[in-house]
């Protein structure tokens, strides 16, 4: 569970985040949907702790980030924009390591790594190294990386940026069994329509501030408009940075 | 064995290149047979000790030490000895296993002491081994055995008849025996094991010799009895085994014979001097029928003193003259001026060979004594005595042999050696000490050897040709097959004196008398 | 907590590995620099020393033929009357004075004139060893006529002077060996250089950084593991340049220049003893340099400006003109004791503990300023 309660946040001379607070429960996807600039990745980064909130706090499982940022780190982890891979590192190396920095001993480690290949079918290019990977094959790196040492919390920045079609497709998939075993997803989007298809809660954010949240159908209730993308100009007064 | 003998035995020449000298002077001993089996090794009671030291004549620092053993090695309880050595360190040292050791002459000098001249002979070799220099006991740091003659005071003056040998031999002997020291004790045998034990202390395998003159014969007991540890050996204006040195008052003949020669061949020197032989011949008759008193200044202080010229010291000045090439250029215009009754030169050249203390008397006689004027026969005896210098020395060797009672070497001492070691042969035509016949006769067993004869070299060739070239060869390449020395063939001979400043042609109209330097006209404010 | 940072090293090590540019940035200069070096030796000495068989322009020859014999003799020969094609004769020449024999029968100077250039290096010590020569000559003679007047020669010669020289064959080389350490030292920081780029200004081009530090693990640890990695990146560096001069270095026939220069395993261990602590100190001085930069290639531009710094230390220190401050400070006082452990001489402790407590001690700052800089975000983020 990801709880973030009234964070404020000012870089340079704009208030990024400004008095922020939801909810990200187990068992459930989140949805961060804003346009760009909004505050999303800003907020994500907080989660995190290389931000630190002017005011408020984010917690993990109950754990403050701000003062045990050690321990609510190891119940989370990142599927981060852009994937951040090492390039002369093979995907077995790269995820390997990752799962040991989040408290796996070497044992543990090689083990997971090979189960989290073996369920993103990742095997075929596992031991080649990531220079000149597709974005598909990079995209499943990194969704590894993040799941490798089953965290209980996962946070997607932007998951579907620049994935193709197929690529889009296995991410949702595994998106859903991970919420189907009870792990508690959130990710940030400027694309309505993944939102929508994926999200059992959406939160909605402009300026640094949540406007509405609730599920996609909750959303048009609210705003008494019948789809979400007419709900959504309503909820921030313009469709500008929005992907349909 | 003082003033009279040591005009003939300091063989250290002028100008202080003393390596090439090898002292020659005998008497009577008696045969005390002993102390010939000398023990296998002393390295069992030897102490070790090294550091950095100073050698005069080189600037550099290098490392010197000392081993002691016993003065008498079959009583290692007894008097103990330090025989002192010196490393000068190769400058890059590829084969730290292996040194090349210099062994000097006399016998009686100190190698140590001599450390530059075997330096700059040596630097070829140096460049990549060591070299080894040891005090052979008895001389310089090693319980020197040095008698003390009269030096200079008084040398030019003394009238060498009166001297008494057995008398100033005694005395010597009564002061180097005060301190329990046993002169018997000091002949190349023993010397040879303090070698090999400082070569085993230092930790070389393998060894590389050089031996000069009297250091020949040190060289040819290593062969004989430590060949294992030998890789190379160069033996340099050779005593072979088979000879004693007694012998060199033919070689010292054949040293003038040679010189007359030259000048003869020399058109410059032969119409400078056309009566040289003559004129040599008359000198030596008349200093023979009596000795020329006279008021001089002494080469030193300048103070007037009286010089009494002997046919002795004018011989020995000339003798000693002929070591090296540039010094006895002047020995015609030496000979010439006497022959006028002008002994300025004679008197210069003999002052050098007076406090060259070279040589340790004490050693000197102990090794001669016993390795070489015991072993001469009858008929040798009536040779050697034809030679004026022959006399002379065995004379003397009759008297100060019988005071130092050496035991005689074994017979088998003067076998030739029977060797297969690669070994070089060094003489020179001009040798005033060891002629190429003696090095001749060195090579009768050795297997492995090349003489090479330099027809421009005196005693000691190394050091006036590229002998130390064919040394460093020989080091390098471990054989003699391959030695090349067309090199020594190269003419280096000097000009002779024609008076007493030049060496060139004197131009026809030179007044000697008058100076070009002489400021020309001209207002001097 | 150790765990975590032998991951990350492990991990920068395999990275670095891969990395050509990092690999062949170290293995360029530790290889190439010893062999340059030595080619450049090699070169110099076979110019810089007199061949056994100088040969030079000897005019006027038959006015002094024993002159000419005698430097015949030490193998000065008159190339001017050889006949031997393609002989090399140097652009010395020695000219006999018409008058020379009337001054010598007359026991005044005789007049040899020595033309050259002696600004040419190639001919200095031609020129030395001539005068050399000349003056043995001259001294011989004077000593002989001195003789031939029935003085004793000593008697113009009043001065003995002895000169107890405290090189050792080692010391003199040490101008070159100056150098050589000299560029030892340096590939402490020339070989992690690029490992330390690519891991910290590249680390954030590439977006990893920012994943790495949502892991949970400290930013100590993050440091602690790059420093760690340089560190034995430059370690390895040191070691190489000292594997390869050992073996280069002696190839080159130092000893004709009269000196050894000897790399030997104690001098090895000592430098990379001495070697270390400058190697911490320029990990965290690259990282933290390249942490302030934008990108890998403004990173590049710093260092090498940075660099210089160290290098002109160490060069100022291995010439004997340098004042004395120099050898208490990090980089020229590792410089200067190791230079005085190759001479022989006493490594002077005291200085050495300063100095390299010093290059500890920027060491410990840098990487504090380091670890402060990760946790800001404009650091992390380039904000």
């Amino acid at each position: 569970m990801i709880k973030v309660s009234n964070l404020s946040k000012k870089i340079g001379d704009v208030q990024a985040l400004d008095d922020l607070s939801f909810t990200a429960e187990d068992g459930k996807i989140t949805g961060l949907l804003g346009p760009n600039g909004a505050g999303k990745t800003t907020c994500l980064r907080t989660v995190f702790g290389l931000l630190k909130a002017d005011t408020g706090k984010a917690e993990i499982n109950g754990i403050d980030v701000a003062k045990s940022p050690i321990q609510a780190k190891q119940e989370l982890g990142l599927f981060p924009d852009p994937f951040g891979l090492y390039e002369r590192l093979t995907p077995r190396e790269y995820i390997s390591f990752f799962a040991e920095l989040s408290g796996l001993n070497r044992q543990q480690a090689k083990e997971a790594t090979s189960q989290v290949i073996h369920k993103l079918h990742l095997a075929d290019i596992a031991d080649r190294r990531c220079k000149g990977f597709s974005q598909g094959q990079r995209m499943k790196t990194a969704l590894a990386q993040a799941i490798v040492h089953e965290p209980g919390n996962i946070i997607l920045d932007e998951p579907t940026r620049g994935l193709d079609v197929m690529s889009t497709r296995v991410l949702r998939d595994l998106l859903q069994d991970l919420k189907t075993q009870g792990h508690c997803i959130l990710f940030s989007s400027h694309v309505m329509q993944e939102v929508a298809a994926l999200c059992d809660q959406v939160i909605v954010m402009a300026n640094g501030k949540v406007v509405a949240k609730g599920s996609p159908d909750e959303l048009c209730q609210q705003t008494g408009k019948a789809s979400l993308e007419d709900a959504f100009i309503q909820l921030i007064g313009t469709d500008e940075g929005i992907a349909a | 064995m003082h003033k009279g003998k040591m005009n003939l035995s300091r063989l250290a020449p002028p100008i202080r290149r003393s390596l090439a000298a090898l002292a020659l002077m005998v008497s009577t001993a008696t045969l005390i047979s002993s102390a010939q089996a000398a023990p296998e090794s002393t390295s069992n009671h030897a102490q070790f000790v090294t550091q950095p030291c100073y050698i005069d004549g080189l600037s550099e620092r290098l490392q010197c030490g000392y081993i002691t053993v016993p003065e008498n090695p079959e009583q290692p309880n007894g008097k103990v000895i330090d025989v002192h050595f010196a490393v000068l360190p190769a400058i890059k040292n590829t084969h730290p296993q292996e040194a090349l050791l210099a062994i000097a002459g006399g016998p009686g000098q100190s190698a140590i002491e001599n450390a530059a001249g075997f330096d700059r002979m040596l630097n070829k070799v140096r460049q990549q081994r060591d070299i080894l220099l040891i005090d052979q006991r008895g001389t310089g740091k090693s319980n020197l055995l040095q008698c003390e003659g009269e030096g200079f005071e008084g040398a030019l003056a003394i009238d060498e008849s009166t001297f008494n040998t057995a008398e100033e031999t005694q005395k010597c002997l009564d002061t180097l025996t005060k301190d329990g020291t046993d002169v018997r004790q000091y002949g190349s045998i023993n010397a040879l094991h303090d070698f090999e034990a400082i070569r085993t202390h230092l930790g070389y395998s393998k060894l590389h010799i050089y031996g000069i003159s009297y250091g020949t014969r040190m060289a040819q007991l290593y062969m004989r009895h430590y060949p294992q540890h030998l890789l190379t050996v160069t033996l340099d204006g050779v005593v072979p085994m088979q000879q004693s040195v007694i012998a060199i008052g033919d070689a010292i003949e054949r040293g003038f014979d040679k010189l007359l020669q030259d000048c003869e061949a020399n058109t410059l020197c032969q119409q400078q001097f056309p009566q040289l032989a003559v004129e040599l011949s008359s000198v030596k008759a008349d200093l023979a029928a009596q000795a020329t008193i006279s008021q001089v200044n002494d080469p030193l202080t300048g103070e007037t003193t009286q010089l009494t010229m002997t046919l002795n010291k004018f011989l020995g000045a000339l003798r000693m003259a002929l070591y090296n090439p540039n010094v006895r250029a002047l020995i015609p215009h030496a000979i010439h001026q006497a022959a006028q009754g002008n002994y300025q030169a004679i008197m210069g050249l003999y002052a050098m060979t007076i406090d060259s203390t070279g040589i340790a008397m004490g050693m000197h006689t102990s090794v001669v004594c016993g390795e070489d004027w015991q072993r001469i026969s009858p008929e040798f005896r009536a040779q050697v005595t034809r030679s004026y210098f022959g006399k002379e020395m065995l004379s003397s060797f009759d008297q100060s042999c019988n005071v130092w009672q050496m035991p005689a070497a074994p017979a088998d001492f003067s076998a030739a050696i029977d060797s297969d070691i690669p070994t070089l042969v060094l003489s020179g035509e001009l040798d005033p000490a060891t002629p190429p016949s003696w090095g001749e006769m060195a090579m009768e067993k050795l297997k492995n050897a090349k003489h090479f004869i330099a027809p421009y070299a005196t005693h000691g060739v190394a050091y006036q040709s590229c002998g130390n070239d064919l040394i460093h060869q020989l080091v390098t390449q471990l054989s003699v097959e391959t030695l090349d020395a067309s090199c020594l063939d190269k003419d280096v001979s000097r000009n002779f004196y024609l008076n007493a400043s030049t060496v060139e042609a004197v131009p026809a109209n030179t007044v000697t008398n008058s100076t070009k330097e002489t400021p020309s006209a001209g207002a001097q404010l | 907590m150790i765990n975590r940072i032998l991951t990350m090293v492990r991990k920068e090590l395999i990275d670095a590995a891969r990395d050509k540019r990092s690999v062949m940035a170290g293995l360029y200069y530790a290889i190439g620099t010893p062999l340059m070096m030595c080619g450049m030796f090699m070169m110099l000495i076979s110019q810089l020393t007199s061949p056994d068989d100088l040969n030079i322009h000897i005019q006027n020859p038959d006015k002094a033929p024993d002159l000419v014999k005698f430097l015949a003799s030490s193998g000065i020969n008159n190339g001017a009357s050889s006949e031997t094609p393609g002989l090399k004769v140097k652009e010395i020449y020695l000219t006999i004075a018409d008058d020379y024999p009337e001054q010598m029968a007359k026991g005044l100077r005789a007049e040899v004139t020595l033309v050259a250039d002696n600004s040419n290096e190639k001919l200095q010590k031609s020129i030395s060893r001539l005068k050399k020569q000349l003056q043995a000559y001259a001294s011989e003679m004077g000593s002989l006529r001195l003789i031939a007047r029935g003085i004793d020669p000593r008697v113009v010669q009043p001065l003995k002077v002895v000169v107890e020289d405290q090189a050792t064959a080692d010391s003199k080389g040490g101008i070159i060996l100056g150098f050589a350490i000299f560029t030892m030292i340096y590939a402490v920081f020339i070989s992690g250089m690029n490992l330390a780029i690519d891991t910290s200004a590249g680390e954030r081009e590439r977006n990893s950084l920012a994943l790495l530090l949502s892991h949970p693990i400290s930013t100590w640890q993050l440091v602690m593991s790059k420093i760690i990695s340089v560190t034995i990146f430059a370690m390895l560096g040191l070691a190489l340049i000292l594997i390869v001069s050992k073996i280069a270095y002696a190839f080159v026939p130092w000893q004709e220049l009269g000196f050894a220069v000897n790399i030997n395993p104690s001098f090895m261990l000592v430098m990379l003893a001495v070697g270390f602590p400058v190697a911490i100190m320029a990990a965290a001085t690259q990282l933290f340099v390249s942490f302030m930069a934008k990108s890998f290639k403004e990173a590049q531009s710093y260092l090498t400006i940075v660099l210089l710094l160290p290098a002109a230390l160490a060069l100022a220190a291995s010439y004997d003109i340098a004042p004395d401050t120099l050898q208490w400070l990090p980089v020229s006082g590792q410089q200067q004791a190791l230079m005085a452990y190759v001479k022989g001489r006493e490594i002077p402790l005291v200085q050495l503990a300063v100095s390299s407590l010093a290059t500890l001690g920027i060491a410990l700052a840098l990487t504090f300023g380091l670890e402060r800089s990760l946790k800001s975000e404009k650091i992390v983020f380039g904000l």
